[in-house]
This record gives structure tokens, sequence and C-alpha cells, in this order.
């Protein structure tokens, strides 16, 4: 025991940091759930330990070199080793989760102080930061599938913890996730079939024709799955209505974004040849288009905050998937920084809505107002992310929107569109959420006091202004970001510089002017109703929206939904098919048996006469039977 | 073979005739207090002379034992009387070995008429013998009757309106089937002038080319129904069910153990399988009654309410495997059909045992009355099972063996619809076997049978030593198998 601390001490940050990265989390985690009720200071300062002790590892792990790691595991003939693997693009990810997690965790802490199921959570939350540590450094296609697929069992573990008793969420998430996770599944073996290798580093650009097709479109939607696109994208908002809120600023805000765009780069990067203009690209950005609009346009329409938040985080992966599925360099870049950027205001925002909840007990628009003179604080950070996600110049959300857009607009114009749409829709509804939750008259939910009302505590208020202030540092010095980001990539955005201002000052200037059109438009919606929470009813009950937006609302067009009512009726098919064997052999046949048996006991009555005829006939039917085969 | 060793063989027709003579010698109420050791000790005899006389078979290498004494000493040269072969001395096996389980369950079972039922079933021992040992077609026929005879006697021993009737339709039945037998004897000796087995076996080689293949064709078919309806193969069968019905419990054992086997299945192994084995013609038209009986008595055993007429009714059925067997013409299925005959006879024998136990300490044997007595009548429950598996033909039991032979056969000779059917109507066995299993002895005991004790030790006794045999015989007949296979049997 000794001996390994000390070949591991002496080893420096060699290559057992990778599989540290993994365990210290995992150890951590089960202390923390063992941990007696009576110490929760002690419980929870070694939470934040851990936290702290992966934010230091993963830095330690931006000064290691390409490195690898072998451990002999299910081995065989394709060879299924724990390997792990740390390089540039897995050291700038994993610092990010890790900065992401600490602050998150801590703003947890806060949050969870007087709910029953704190320890069950924080064990959750840190087995999640290695499960992500994992998946990010595995090498082998198979050992990160392992991670992956690990994830979705804590994650459904955290969507039940709140409500034990209505599970349905929990099951849609489990189900989505589920279904995208064996669509990888299949994909990594096609891959893995294909490649001739499962480890990651040993594979070369397979080209997209014949089965590499069918491979690849299903470890996208693997991916797709991860990240909460269309069209796995629909249990974000049911869970967001149960799920503890540091759930949903950690996972669907940042950690699972973080995981989904990986793979999709490396898919389209690494693992196979996406080429611009391809019919794979199309695909792959018209699934971008439609999630970016229709999360954009649900969005829209929500009047309690953590929906709107999370149809925001189904919005932003399609900018995300948008630019990946360009297959530009711009795209690549724009898309990672962009995962980056959501990554931090996304789970600011989700963290802003708890701040407010822990205070005023809801998150509905329409029963809190004015909150701005209580909570300026909170009112700053949320209203700093706002104008970040809305891009607002010189915010980072500006800047990778910048580059998205660029992305789009030589790609087709339909998509340049697309991505617009989705800026107004975004600028508006944050619009709304700012202007009805911070300003105008004081409105209170029943059972808080006016005087009592005070700020969000500082475990709270610190980490939501750090990843704010954050926001702001990656859009004013976007070059720090944007510099590690490029690396990535080689020569294959070698010559051009994507940092600083953006290059072309027509497209700042359309973008500008969207998001001043987002502007005049929330200014007539309010002067027409009054209230900056339905500023933007004139388009939500405009004629025709309205029903569709409806039948949204009802979810009509659930994927989940339409999906399980093929499931029902396939279901049903089967029982049906199932009940009918059933009944063959349970009353077709018993009732045929029976009824042969009784004409036969009719035959055998005892009457010796018809036992005679009996044989009488047999002996004809011999004498006949020997006539005719003579 | 030494000359002594012959000697064996007489023990098989003088000692139940010698018994016979010295128990009436001395009157009734002496012999009835030597009723056991007098019957037990002739079939322990028996059995003992069969096993002793199959070693010294095989270890002289010698296809039978064939003698000529007492009777018409010299016919021609070379020809005998008696040639007890393989078959014939497995044939006495059994036939000691059922007879030992009917002296056992007869004892307790019938206090009262012990004298009579030892002295007709002496007689019935000697005519089965008797058929086993014979070496002429007539004198197989004279044997049969003294078997007929006798058995219509036990069956009708309490003289009771239902004994008389199950006895009056066998009488009836075997009255036809020997108008038949003698008349297709007649017309068989009409070609051949003797009913000597070789001279029988060699004309029937050729017989279409003999003087009368019409006569020859219709005399041997009716010689076969005499004895489907002796053997209760169907269609033939429909005296069978009531016959053992309505005999007394362990008359029923030796019924359905040994006696319609020895009448009739006997000779329609050696006529169809020993001397025919390559007509089409009669293979198929034994295919037929063979599947017929399988189906039809399947089909009726499942909807029986009584057990004993369960039992006849699966009797049939187990008939027309062994017929089934017979009519594949291979030596696989002709073997096949020779352990079918033996294991059937153990097997049938246990559950009539049973049902003899049931009905004494019951006094009914109605399913539908019955219910839960396995944990009253444990060794008896236990034994029951043991012996339907075997005739469903469960591994390791020994009815598998057999019945897998036969299938096998049938298959290569038939074809896999046959064997299909035959297969099928295997399930069928295994669903009125455990359709009786789980109403008369499993499930809840009912009310009135609470008090319901154990079989007496000697029925015990008997259904425990076949139930070894059953599950020993299975256990080692790949062994046997090999045996025979070294053999070049099959």
């Amino acid at each position: 025991m000794l001996d390994l601390i000390a070949s591991f001490i002496s080893s420096g940050l060699g290559v057992n940091l990778l599989y540290t990265m993994i365990v210290i989390p995992s150890v951590l985690a089960l202390l923390v759930l063992l941990m007696p009720k009576a110490k929760v200071s002690f419980r929870n300062l070694l939470f934040l330990l851990a936290l702290l002790l992966n934010a230091a590892l993963s830095l330690g792990l931006l000064k290691l070199d390409d490195m690898k790691l072998y451990l002999p595991w299910a081995g065989g003939e394709m060879g299924i080793n724990f390997a792990l693997r740390v390089y540039n693009f897995s050291q700038q990810i994993i610092v990010i989760a890790a900065f992401v997690a600490l602050l998150v965790g801590l703003f947890a802490l806060s949050y969870l102080r007087k709910k029953s199921y704190s320890s069950a959570f924080l064990f959750y939350y840190l087995i999640t930061v290695a499960l992500v540590n994992g998946s990010l450094l595995a090498n082998n296609l198979v050992v990160m599938l392992f991670f992956w697929e690990a994830l979705l069992a804590v994650l459904f573990g955290m969507l039940i913890l709140e409500n034990r008793n209505d599970t349905r969420a929990a099951v849609k998430a489990l189900v989505l996730n589920g279904i995208a996770d064996l669509l990888l599944m299949l994909g990594i073996i096609i891959t893995c079939s294909l490649a001739g290798t499962p480890l990651m580093s040993e594979m070369r650009p397979i080209p997209l024709e014949g089965v590499a097709v069918l491979g690849f479109i299903c470890m996208m939607l693997g991916a797709l799955g991860k990240a909460g696109a269309m069209p796995f994208h629909s249990w974000i908002p049911d869970a967001a209505k149960d799920a503890p809120l540091p759930f949903m600023a950690i996972m669907p805000g940042a950690l699972e974004k973080l995981l989904g765009t990986y793979l999709m780069v490396r898919t389209c990067f690494d693992f196979y040849q996406l080429a611009p203009g391809s019919s794979m690209s199309t695909l792959i950005m018209v699934i971008g288009a439609v999630t970016l609009v229709l999360g954009g346009a649900m969005a829209l329409i929500q009047k309690e905050m953590k929906k709107l938040l999370s149809f925001h985080a189904i919005s932003q992966v399609g900018y995300i998937v948008l630019a990946v599925g360009t297959a530009l360099p711009v795209g690549y870049v724009g898309a990672l920084f962009h995962m980056v950027n959501n990554a931090l205001f996304k789970s600011s925002l989700f963290l802003s809505a708890g701040a407010i909840e822990s205070r005023t007990g809801t998150t509905d628009l329409r029963e809190i107002s004015g909150l701005g003179r209580f909570m300026p604080l909170t009112a700053i950070s949320t209203i700093l992310c706002a104008l970040s996600i809305a891009g607002m110049p010189p915010f980072n959300g500006f800047f990778s929107k910048e580059l998205i857009f660029d992305a789009a607009l030589e790609t087709g114009m339909v998509f340049y569109i697309a991505a617009l749409v989705g800026a107004f829709m975004t600028a508006a509804s944050f619009l709304k959420l700012c202007h009805a939750a911070f300003f105008g008259p004081v409105k209170l939910p029943e059972g808080i006091n006016r005087e009592e009302l005070k700020d969000a505590p500082g475990a709270m208020l610190l980490p939501m202004l750090a990843l704010a202030g954050t926001c702001l540092l990656f859009g004013v010095y976007n070059k720090l970001p944007l510099s590690y980001i490029q690396a990535l990539f080689g020569s294959f955005t070698a010559g051009s510089d994507f940092s600083g201002w953006p290059h072309s000052m027509t497209l700042v200037l359309i973008s500008l002017a969207v998001l001043l059109v987002a502007v005049l438009n929330h200014l007539i919606g309010y002067h027409v109703t009054g209230q900056g929470v339905k500023a933007v009813d004139h388009i939500h009950y405009a004629p025709g929206l309205r029903t569709l937006y409806d039948a949204a609302e009802k979810h009509y067009f659930d994927p989940y939904r339409i999906f399980m009512a093929v499931v029902r009726l396939y279901s049903w098919i089967c029982l049906a098919i199932d009940r009918g064997i059933s009944w063959i052999y349970d009353v077709l046949f018993v009732n045929i048996v029976g009824f042969v048996s009784s004409v036969l006991h009719v035959f055998n009555n005892g009457s010796t006469r018809l036992y005679m005829a009996w044989a009488f006939s047999g002996v004809i039917f011999l004498i006949l039977l020997s006539m005719l085969l003579r | 073979m030494p000359d002594q060793f012959s000697m064996l063989v007489y023990s098989f027709l003088g000692l139940p005739l010698a018994a016979l003579v010295l128990f009436n010698l001395f009157g009734k109420r002496v012999m009835t207090k030597f009723y056991m050791p007098v019957g037990m000790g002739i079939c322990l005899v028996q059995m003992l002379s069969a096993i002793v006389s199959l070693v010294l078979l095989s270890q002289y290498n010698k296809d039978a034992i064939t003698f000529s004494q007492f009777w018409n000493y010299q016919l021609y040269e070379g020809a005998s009387y008696f040639s007890p072969d393989t078959f014939s001395f497995l044939s006495l096996l059994c036939i000691g070995l059922v007879g030992l389980v009917t002296f056992l369950v007869a004892y307790p079972v019938l206090p009262d008429r012990r004298f009579q039922f030892c002295n007709v079933t002496l007689v019935l021992l000697l005519g089965m013998n008797g058929i086993a040992l014979v070496y002429d077609l007539f004198s197989l026929y004279v044997f049969m009757e003294v078997t007929a005879l006798s058995a219509f006697v036990l069956i009708a021993l309490y003289r009771d309106a239902k004994g008389l009737e199950g006895s009056f339709k066998y009488l009836m039945m075997s009255a036809i089937a020997s108008a038949f037998i003698l008349t297709g004897l007649a017309l068989i000796f009409l070609n051949t002038g003797s009913l000597q087995y070789d001279v029988v076996q060699a004309y029937l080689a050729n017989w279409q080319n003999g003087p009368n293949p019409v006569l020859t064709q219709i005399g041997f078919i009716m010689l076969m129904s005499g004895f489907s309806i002796k053997a209760g193969v169907a269609p033939f069968h429909g005296w069978l069910p009531d016959a053992y019905q309505s005999a007394p419990a362990p008359v029923s054992i030796i019924l359905g153990g040994i006696v319609t086997k020895m009448a009739g299945v006997y000779a329609i192994i050696r006529l169809v399988g020993e001397w025919l084995p390559g007509s089409s013609v009669v293979n198929v038209a034994f295919m037929f009654l063979g599947l017929l009986s399988i189906v039809l008595g399947a089909m009726s055993a499942i909807g029986s309410t009584d057990f004993k007429r369960v039992l006849a009714f699966s009797s049939i059925s187990q008939i027309g495997y062994i017929v089934l067997g017979i009519s594949s013409g291979s030596p696989l299925g002709f073997v096949g059909a020779v352990f079918h005959f033996f294991n059937h006879s153990v097997f049938k024998s246990t559950l009539f045992v049973n049902s003899a136990a049931v009905e004494m300490q019951t006094k009914t044997t109605l399913i539908d009355k019955l219910g839960g007595l396995h944990k009253q009548m444990p060794v008896t429950g236990t034994s029951n099972i043991l012996a339907f598996l075997s005739t469903a033909g469960i591994p390791p039991l020994a009815g598998f063996w057999s019945k897998l032979l036969i299938i096998i056969a049938v298959w290569q000779a038939h074809g896999g619809v046959v064997a299909g059917v035959a297969l099928f109507a295997s399930i069928f066995t295994a669903v009125y076997f455990l359709m009786v299993q789980r109403k008369v002895f499993f499930g809840p005991c009912r009310e009135e049978w609470k008090d319901v004790q154990e079989a007496k030790f000697s029925i015990r006794l008997a259904s425990v030593l076949l139930s070894c045999i059953t599950v020993g015989v299975g256990c080692v007949f790949p062994w046997i198998l090999r045996f025979l296979g070294a053999q070049g049997w099959i």
C-alpha cells in the first residue's frame, strides 16, 4: 500500500492521474453517502473537498501531453482493454466540467440544506462527476459506452429523488436516453468493426459510404440523445417541474451538453469523414435547425421559469448541432465555443431560478414580479447571463453565435434564417423573463413577507456571479478559450483566426437588428398587455399559432408520446397474438380433445354388439387395405 | 450347452401343473395357509429359471433351446415341440414378475377367495407359459384358449353383476377371435400341411408363389384379426376397458400387465415381427392399427373418470406403440417393441397395483371423488408418478428408451409424419396421467380421506419392487443397448 502511494507520488502527475480522476470522486461519493446524518457539515466539507480535488486534478491534467493508459479488462480477441487517454480535447472539456461542477456543487449545498434526500443527491452528484470524467477520458469506445450508460442510471436516480411516487418523468428520461444509448451501442459496434479496433486513438476517419452511413447515424443519434436534441428532448421540460434545480443546472444544463458535443465532434471529425455539403451534413443541420427553432418557439410562450430555461437548454443544443453539421472549421470552433458558453450561462440561469425558488417558493412568472429590489445580485447575475444567451456584445454568447451564423450562412441561407429566428425568440423570451421577474410592480406569492425577503445567501450568489463573470470574461477576452479550441483541430483550422471581433460587419449588424426587433416586439407586447410576463402573448395567441401551441402544450408532438403510442399498439398486438395462442391451447385444443373423447366414449358404451361391429369393420379394413396395396 | 440345463425349461410347465395338483390334493383349508409360499415360490422359480436360461443362451451363443419330449416325439427330422428363444424367456420373465406381484397384492385384497384365486391363476400362468414355449401355431392357439378361459373365470371371481358382464364381453369377443384364428389356421394349414413355426415361416416368406395366394392372404388377415382382438388393438379393443375395469383389483394387474400381451401381442410379434419383416402390406396395415390404437386410446383415456379405466385405455395406447414398432419391420423396431413389451408389463402392473391400493383404502376408483392422497399414501403416490413418467416416456426411466427406439425405427420406416403423430400422442399420455396424478394424489386432501392409511405391506412391496425395476432398467439401458449392438441385433 505504502509502496503504491510512494510510486504514485514519485511519478507525480503521471499516467496515474487518469484513473485517479475517476477513482477519487467515486470513493469520496461513497464516504459522503455513508456519513451519518449528525455530521452534515463534515459531509459537506468532504463533498466540497472532492469537487476541489477534481478541479485541481483537472488543472493538473492540462499539464500533461498526449498520454495513454492501458489496463487489461474484459480481454478477448477484440481486446476490450481499459484504455484511457488524455489529450488536448478531453483536457479542456474536463476542465470546464470540473469548474462548472464545483460551482454548481457549492450552490447545491446551500440549496439542499433542508431537503431530506441531500446525502443521496450529493452521492449521485459526485458519481456523475466521476462518470463524466471517465467518459471523456476513455480511449476505448466500449469503455466510453460503459461510463455513458452508467450515467443513465445516475440520471434516473437523481430524477426520482424529489418525487418518488410519480416516476413518469424519470421513466420518460430513462426510455428516451435508453433508446439513444441503444443506438449508440449499435453505432459503436459498427464503428469498431469498420475501423478494426475499439481504440479511438487508432482510428482513422472512415469515408461515409455503405454501412458506415448507418454507423455514423447511430453514433450521432446517441450523441444527440445525450445532448438532448430532438427527438430525444422531451424529457427535459417534464423533468424541470420536479427535479432539484442543481440537477437541472448540472445535467441537462452543462455536463450532458459537454458529453454530447464531445462525441458529436469526435464522430464527425475523428471517426468518420463528414464532408461539408454532403447529405449527412445536411441531415444533421436540419436536426439542429428544427431543434433550435422549435425549442425556441416553445420557450417563448412559457410562463414558468424552469420550463422556459429547459426549453432553452434544448434550443441552444440546436445551435451546436447546426454548427457541427456544417463540418466547416468555423462551425466546429463555433460549436465548441458555444458548448462552453452554454454550460456557463445555462447553469447559471438554472441556479438563478433555484435562488428565486428557495426565497419565494415558486418560479412561476405569473406569481412573482419586481424581485429586483429585493434580490439585486440575483437580478444582476440573471441579466448578465440573459444578455449572454441572447447574444449581446460583448458577452461570450455573441461571439459564439456569430461564428455559428457565419458557418450557417456559408452552407445555406435557410439555416442562417433559422438561426436568426432562434436568436429572435431567445432574446424575446429572456426579455420577458427578466422583465417579469425583476422589474415592474412588486408581486409576491402568498405567505412571503415583503420585509423578510432578502437576496440569496452568499453560497448561492458566489457560483451564479462567478459563472456570469466568466461569461463576460470569455466574451471580452475571447482569445483565451478560442485559442485553446482552435488548437484542437490542428492544420484543419490553420490559417484563420476566430478570436477577436467578428470579421464580417454585415453579419454583426444583422444580428443586432434582430436583437432590436426583439426589443421592439417586447415593447409592443408590453404596451398592449401592460404586463412583462404577457409581452409575447400576441405571438402565442396569434391566429394559427395558437392551435399549434395548444397541441404542443398537450404533448401531441412529443416524440415520446408518439413512440409510446406505437409501443402500446405493438404490445396490444402482441398480447392479442399471445391470447390467441393461449386460446388455441387452453380452449380450442381442450375442447377438440374433449369432444373427440366424448365421441369415443359414445362408441365405447359397453354394448357387445357395437364392439363386434368395431371388430368386423377392422377386418374389412384389413381386407380392403390388402387388396389396395397388392 | 449341457443337456441338463434344458431341464430348466420343464419348470415353466411342470411347476404350475404340479402345484395345481398338490394344491387340490390337500383341500381348501390347508392350502389357504400355504397360498403365499406356493404362489410366490412358483413365480420366483420361474423368474430365476428365465434369467438363468437367458444367461445360458447368450453364454452358448444359441438362438433357442429346442426339445420335444412328451408329445409326438419325432414329427419329422429336426422338428420339435418346444423351442423357447430369447424373446420367449423375456416373456416368461415378465409372466413370473407380474404373477409374483399379483400374488402379493391378492393376499390382502382377496382374503376370502384365496383358494379359488390361486387355483385359477396357476392355470392362467400355465397357459401363458405354454404360449411362450410352444413351437407350432395350433398349440399356441390351445394355450391361448387356456389363458383366456382362466381369465374369464378370474374376471368373474366374485360372480357379481359387474364382473360377469365384463367376463361375458371378453368371452364373446374371444369367441369371435377363436373363430377367426381357427379359420386362419385352417387356411394356412391347407397350403402348408404343417403349422410348425419354421414351416409356416418358410411358406410365408414366399406365399405369393404358393398354390393359393388369395386364401393364404385371407387366412393371414383372419389370424391377425383374431390376435388383434385378443391383444386389444384398436378397432378390436371394445371389450378391453370394460373387462379391466370390472375385474377385481389383483386380476386387473395380471390382465393389464401380461395376459392380453401374451394372448395377442406375443403372437403378433412372432408372426409379423419375426416372419414377415419385409412385407409392406402387413407393415402398412399394422402401422394404421398402431396409430389408431395410440391416438384412440390416449383420447379416450383423457375423458375417462375411473382410475382403472384410464389405465385400460392407456394399455390400448401403449399396445399401439408396440404394434407400431413391429410395423417398422426393422430389427431396431423389433427390439424396441420387445422392450416396450417388457416395460409396459412393469409400469402398467405398477399402476394397477397402485389403483388396487387406492381402491382397497378408499373403496372407490372414481377420480373425481379422490383427491390429495399423496400425504397419506406417499409410497403409492411416488411409485405412481414414476410409473406415469415411464409410460409418458420421460428420461431416464425405462419407458423412455423403448419409446425412443420405436420412434426412431418408425421414423426410418414410415417417415416423419407417422413418428410425429406417435410423439404427439405421447404428450397426450402425459396429459391424462398428470391429470389423474393431480386429481388423485396431489392437491389438498379431501375431508373424507383424512384418515386413509397407507396400503398394506405386501402391496407396498409390490409397487416398490416394480418402481425399482423401472428406474433400474432405465438407468442401465444404455449398457443393454450396447450389449445388443455388440450381439449384432440392432
